[in-house]
């Protein structure tokens, strides 16, 4: 009777094929291409090995995860927001205004900084409120709304400063921005919430169904327009976040503050393996992605190399990146 | 879980490393025990941007000195991003570059860059355009915008007393938030004063620097005064967008001839050296990128020696137009680039 267990040659195939499927299916996939590309390039960089490069890399990949948390959250609903960047800008500009001694009127009052922050992140939160109302109430595709929002929020925030950036801020304010740790520490008070609700929460479960399929996820009683409304009011409320640790590094609110970053907040997610067509998406994935786009960054900028090579390269990976996932999950079938 | 954990551990880890980085940093820098002189240096040099012939120039300009002296330059462009400005710079620290040479997206932004820069005890100049006043210490190097376009404006407005008549007029206006279009707009506005009878002003076109603003604006100005005949740009790299609105409204003819639209810009650039040549442009105010570049790199040099250098160094500029041209087109940037 011929035995079910395959034989040492074959058992000596499979292995390795299975382990390959474990790899690329392993949540910590993106993680391990990191290590791989930190070690390929990083004895070639100058200066990566450093802890003040270290400290650089984390400093700046700080708000980059913030904005990809909130857009992750938009990408797992099926949706994207492509007005990220306006809101940053609005809440930059509104913060500075409230805090600056000269518009703000509180003269250095010790509620400065929180009623600058309150102001932030409530414009953040209505902006992105708004563009949720418009996708599950009015039915409308979120990439028009988003990309009418981010057009029209841009140019009120220009229009609100007439071009002009506003500084003397509070060096308490700046200290949130420039601090890595204070940064940091709220950064991962974030990504925890964000991981609680996705994990933990009914409210993680309906994100999920209702970007598998909002219909399906509608007849078991998830209330689909809510869930849309709430995740778009997040991704605005975490990229006001962020607008705060940018607007805290520059020590200046400019209505143009993060417009350039768009394309790093979607790579980001996207490398991470958050779907673009929906239902897919952790936290986990999304940090491991920005650490991934921010070293590429951060290596060619050490490299030294050209404005137009950095481009070409960094819009290369992305794709290659997308590619990947496509291939991952037909070969390992990706777990959702 | 762990994983996660490990990560923030580690996390925590690079932020307790960036409390102590200004001091190493600083130490290095100053502790190599080489005079400034007498080795080759390392130069970061850090754009806003490269998307005008200016900047294209200046960059060069900078390159060939650099390379001239067998120096190395590291070059990062943030794109108008100022927080990948200031990552850029740092990385520039990272890598204890003898000297920052810098083009901020505006006189703001710029302050917490020259402050890392200050901790690190590297010197920093920036490169055509100011920070605003402040604890941080740089130096920069600019052309004296007001003067300049006042200079280039008052020649412009000289042209059209010629013709005996009033002449309405439309002015583009830079980035308020950069100071240098805020001295060109008031040099402007200097050079025209008590010549009302010469000029009035019809459009005041803001641009934030952009050829679609600019290209739209002088469009609806055109539209809306037919009779404009007198247009100033606060950069040349603006005019291929004024040539094609004058173009379509059938005014764009040489200096001379019926119906001509009297030209004057600021840059000097190769479209406009073009448009001197074939006697179409009136004027405009050349900033001198190489004196400009030479002494960005010597502001270094001196504040490495540990010399006191004035917060701004002058570049004097010149006026070029239709009389001059054949005598000042040597030194025009835009000319030695066609």
């Amino acid at each position: 009777m011929p035995s079910s267990r395959p034989s040492k040659e074959t058992a000596g195939l499979i292995l390795p094929g299975v382990l390959f499927r474990r790899a690329l299916g392993s949540d910590y996939f993106v993680l391990g291409l990191c290590v791989i590309y930190a070690l390929a390039v990083g004895p070639f960089t100058p200066g990566f090995f450093t802890p003040e490069n270290a400290a650089n890399l984390l400093s700046t990949a700080l708000p980059l995860l913030l904005v990809a948390l909130g857009q992750m959250i938009v990408l797992i609903t099926g949706g994207i927001d492509l007005s990220v960047t306006s809101i940053i800008g609005l809440c930059s500009v509104t913060g500075a205004m409230v805090m600056n001694p000269e518009s703000g009127g509180l003269g250095g009052d010790m509620l400065t900084v929180p009623a600058g922050c309150i102001a932030m992140l409530l414009v953040g939160m209505l902006v992105g409120t708004a563009n949720g109302f418009a996708v599950a109430r009015c039915r409308m595709p979120p990439f028009i709304v988003t990309l009418a929002t981010m057009m029209g929020v841009g140019g009120f925030a220009v229009w609100l400063t007439q071009s002009k950036a506003i500084n003397q801020l509070p060096p308490a304010f700046n200290a949130l921005g420039g601090h890595t740790g204070i940064a940091l520490a709220i950064t991962a008070l974030a990504a925890g919430c964000v991981q609680v609700m996705l994990n933990r929460s009914v409210f993680g479960r309906w994100l999920y169904a209702t970007g598998h399929n909002p219909r399906t996820a509608h007849i078991s009683g998830v209330p689909v327009g809510g869930v849309l409304i709430a995740a778009y009011a997040c991704s605005g409320m975490l990229a006001a976040l962020a607008s705060v640790f940018y607007t805290g590094q520059a020590e200046t609110g400019s209505p143009v503050l993060g417009q350039r970053i768009l394309l790093d907040v979607i790579g980001a997610v996207v490398i991470g393996g958050t779907s673009l067509s929906g239902g897919r998406g952790k936290v986990l994935w999304t940090i491991f992605g920005v650490l991934f786009l921010k070293l590429i960054d951060n290596t060619l900028n050490l490299l030294s190399l050209s404005i137009f090579t950095l481009t070409i390269v960094k819009g290369a990976v992305i794709l290659l990146a997308a590619v990947l996932d496509a291939w991952r999950i037909r070969v390992a079938g990706h777990p959702a | 879980m762990k994983p996660i954990l490990f990560l923030l551990t580690l996390a925590i880890g690079l932020s307790s490393a960036s409390c102590r980085k200004s001091a190493s940093s600083a130490t290095a820098t100053q502790g190599d025990g080489t005079s400034p002189a007498d080795k080759p240096l390392v130069i970061g040099v850090a754009f806003e941007t490269l998307q005008t012939e200016y900047w294209v120039a200046g960059f060069e300009a900078i390159r060939a000195d650099l390379k001239q002296r067998g120096w190395t330059m590291l070059e990062a462009v943030s794109d108008g991003d100022t927080n990948r400005q200031l990552e850029q710079v740092k990385n520039f620290i990272t890598r204890r570059v003898d000297g920052i040479i810098l083009v901020p997206k505006d006189s703001k932004t710029c302050l917490p860059i020259i402050k890392a820069a200050n901790a690190a005890n590297i010197p920093i100049v920036l490169f055509n355009r100011p920070a605003d006043k402040s604890e941080a210490r740089s130096v920069a190097v600019v052309a004296d915008n007001f003067a300049l376009t006042k200079e280039t404006v008052t020649y412009l407005v000289s042209e059209a007393e010629k013709s005996g008549r009033k002449h309405k007029a439309a002015l583009l206006i830079g980035d308020l938030g950069d100071i240098n279009a805020i001295g060109r707009r008031d040099g402007f506005d200097a050079a025209i004063k008590g010549k009302e009878s010469v000029i009035e002003v019809v459009a005041r076109i803001p641009t934030e620097w952009s050829q679609e603003k600019a290209q739209s604006g002088i469009v609806n100005a055109l539209q809306a005064h037919p009779d404009i005949s007198f247009i100033f740009t606060s950069s040349d790299f603006l005019f291929p967008s004024i040539v094609s609105a004058l173009k379509g409204a059938g005014k764009y003819h040489k200096i001379g001839t019926p119906g001509h639209v009297i030209l004057g810009g600021f840059d000097g650039d190769a479209t406009a050296y073009q448009m001197l040549k074939e006697g179409y442009l009136d004027a405009t105010g050349v900033q001198d990128v190489y004196f400009e570049a030479k002494q960005c790199i010597d502001a270094i040099l001196d504040l490495r020696a540990g010399k006191i250098l004035p917060e701004l160094i002058r570049d004097p500029g010149f006026v070029i137009h239709q009389g001059n041209l054949e005598a000042k087109s040597a030194q025009m940037w835009g000319a030695q680039k066609r």
